[in-house]
């Protein structure tokens, strides 16, 4: 069984141990892995095979989607499928999935000037976000209207969401191959400590709905940010293959996922686990 | 030589006949599947597929026919020629295939023909003896049969491969290779077949391989699921499991100990080694494989309550054990009918209603209420398929 995982190189000290136990337990297991970094190569585009059972995006790099598109032309398996990674980095087209899904998500704006939304600022606050972005990279909170004049003109479309506060912590749901973590942290995030959080039992509110987005976009390995209250929950981001630091056992239940789904790939049964034909319920 | 080998599954093929082939004796199987009896006489040998963590080597056996079950005519004029009669059908068909093998011994010229049944329950030997016994009433063959217990040590976690097409199939186990044989029961000598040790203390094989490794590996399972796990090389890799897998494998060694000794009962080491089989990932075997049928896997002598019992009987307190019962409870993949009928029971019953239906614990044992005590805790707060957190703090995911 060959697995890849297409990476791009985080200095030790931002590194989450997450992702490195999960390569050693899988070759541990029998697995023949070899990381990528597309950053660290010059890659022939003529030359570009789908030489492995099984490849995992976990970049979220231009480049190292742009190598999943060749790879996926190629003919290779990956986790997330690359169709699915490019919808997840363009804020509009996720976010309209996302309602189309009936997944609860912020009142949300695009535009082509940031000064068109001074507006909206009547109603309350805006996080100004890339539209092609992921994290809080590039993310302004807007107040009033003179707040819009931070925000870069010149970066193609302009998307905004109502402000939902999140106070000092901040919600994760974490989808693995059709089973549901939730961990509460406190934000923003300084610590490793901090980034574990706490786990907690997933409500059937939130169940629902990291089931709804599973369906919606096709995947089985993702992180919903979570805003709002108990009662009144919103999706602000969803990551595609996020580091699941603070599950519980979190590398052990990846490694498990993946080679998982590696068999699947080699046996040419069905990719995804869950998210396939099953309704949210 | 000749064998029959009723079962064309992971033991039949995998264990039985690969043995009795090895040995030299000519291999015919009787087999309920058409698309497998036509592929194995179309292509004619399989593969035997042993792995372990580093390697993994393949034994064809070739020169292999099989025969329908449905065409009983068939199936006993096999029968009567044969040397050997080995069955491999699980516990729940020894009944339905009794008439096959009486009615070939019936035909048969031999004076006595050995069957063995390799089945992975330690009174199969005399379950099939009186099924066979009760076919035979009034023939002259009804107080010469005799069946034998064979004790599969071998793990054969799958068949690879599509009978359809033309390729043989793939059965993959672990290198384990040792059958114990119940000497007391045999009807006539046995041919030397490598692996295969004739034994005189024959229920203490069992026993051993039930309280110690079937115990260990459901353990495992029934754990493995609770926290979300899906294969067992993953399961004993958290380390809460790994720890409560060790101890049940102790409890149930040392009821061993107690009842018949070092021998039988061996040392740390033996569980050491045992636990180092679950870890061969090369099986791929899936915790939903491994707990399969755990009405049947909680009956008073398997390999939960049965160690369970020795345990008590010994003075031990089967702690762990008691937790894969309770494990076992909760264990309902949806494939699984007879998870799904306890879970069901449980419902309606009560849990100490339904383990004392399936374990035959009485209501006021103090085993069967420790067992619903962790059943209890494990779903009291559980909501519907979420995963476990931590054993010794119960959170849900």
């Amino acid at each position: 069984m060959k697995i890849a995982f297409l990476m791009l190189r985080y200095a030790s000290e931002v590194r989450s141990p997450v992702t490195g136990d999960v390569i050693r337990l899988l070759g541990e297991w029998g697995a023949d892995v070899e990381v990528i970094y597309p950053e660290e190569q010059v890659i022939s585009l003529n030359a570009v095979r789908a030489d492995h059972d099984l490849y995992v995006l976990k970049s979220r790099t231009e480049l190292g989607l742009g190598y999943a598109g060749a790879l996926d032309a190629a003919g290779a398996t990956i986790l997330n499928p690359y169709a699915v990674s490019v919808r997840l980095r363009d804020k509009i087209a996720l976010t309209a999935l996302l309602q189309a899904a009936d997944v609860p998500t912020p009142q949300a704006y695009v535009t082509a000037h940031p000064g068109s939304l001074a507006p909206l600022l009547k109603d309350g606050p805006l996080a100004v976000k890339p539209y092609r972005g992921s994290g809080t990279r590039g993310v302004h909170v807007v107040w009033d209207p003179e707040d819009l004049d931070d925000v870069p003109s010149n970066q193609g479309p302009v998307f905004a969401q109502r402000l939902v506060e999140r106070g000092s912590t901040e919600t994760k749901v974490y989808y693995i191959g059709g089973q549901m973590f939730g961990v509460k942290r406190a934000w923003p995030a300084r610590t490793y400590a901090d980034k574990c959080g706490t786990a907690f039992t997933v409500s059937p509110k939130l169940r629902e709905i990291a089931q709804r987005c599973a369906v919606a976009f096709g995947i089985d390995a993702f992180a919903l940010d979570i805003v709002g209250s108990h009662d009144d929950p919103n999706v602000v981001d969803i990551k595609s293959f996020p580091t699941f630091t603070g599950v519980p056992n979190a590398a052990l239940r990846v490694a498990d996922y993946i080679y998982d789904a590696a068999l699947r790939a080699t046996n040419r049964r069905p990719m995804l686990v869950a998210a396939a034909g099953r309704k949210a319920s | 030589m000749k064998a029959v080998v009723i079962g064309t599954g992971r033991i039949g093929c995998g264990v039985a006949a690969q043995l009795l082939r090895a040995a030299g004796l000519e291999i015919v199987f009787v087999g309920r599947n058409p698309q497998v009896v036509d592929h194995l006489n179309r292509v004619g040998r399989y593969i035997v597929r042993l792995v372990d963590s580093r390697s993994s080597e393949d034994f064809v056996v070739t020169g292999v026919r099989a025969v329908l079950s449905s065409d009983a005519s068939r199936v006993a004029a096999e029968i009567s020629g044969a040397d050997i009669v080995a069955t491999a059908v699980g516990c729940g068909n020894l009944m339905s295939i009794a008439p096959l093998i009486a009615s070939g011994l019936a035909q048969s010229r031999k004076r006595r023909t050995n069957v063995l049944a390799f089945e992975n329950f330690g009174s199969a030997g005399d379950c099939l003896s009186r099924f066979v016994a009760g076919c035979l009433k009034g023939t002259r063959r009804a107080s010469t049969h005799a069946v034998s217990g064979a004790l599969v040590t071998r793990v054969v976690a799958r068949r690879e491969g599509d009978p359809a097409g033309d390729e043989p199939l793939v059965f993959v186990g672990d290198r384990q290779a040792t059958v114990y044989v119940d000497a007391a029961t045999l009807a006539a000598p046995l041919p030397a077949v490598e692996g295969m040790v004739i034994t005189d203390r024959y229920d203490a094989a069992v026993q051993r391989k039930l309280f110690t490794f079937s115990a260990g590996h459901a353990t495992a399972a029934y754990l493995g699921y609770l926290k979300g796990y899906r294969y067992i090389h993953t399961a004993v890799c958290d380390p809460e499991i790994r720890a409560d897998v060790l101890e049940a494998m102790a409890e149930g060694q040392k009821a061993l100990l107690a009842r018949y000794g070092p021998d039988i009962a061996g040392d740390e080491r033996t569980l050491h080694e045992i636990l180092s089989r679950f870890d061969n990932a090369a099986l791929n075997d899936s915790i939903e494989r491994v707990g399969r049928d755990p009405v049947r896997k909680l009956a008073k002598e398997d390999r939960l309550v049965g160690p369970a019992c020795l345990a008590r009987e010994a003075g031990i307190i089967p702690e762990k054990l008691m937790l894969a019962v309770a494990a076992a409870m909760l264990f309902c993949p949806l494939a699984d009918r007879a998870a799904m009928e306890l879970s069901r029971t449980i419902r309606c019953d009560g849990p100490t209603a339904a383990l004392c239906r399936v374990s035959g614990f009485s209501p006021d044992d103090t085993l069967a209420a420790s067992a619903v005590r962790a059943y209890r805790r494990f779903a009291s707060e559980r909501p519907e398929r979420s995963q476990l957190l931590s054993l010794e703090q119960p959170l849900w995911a």
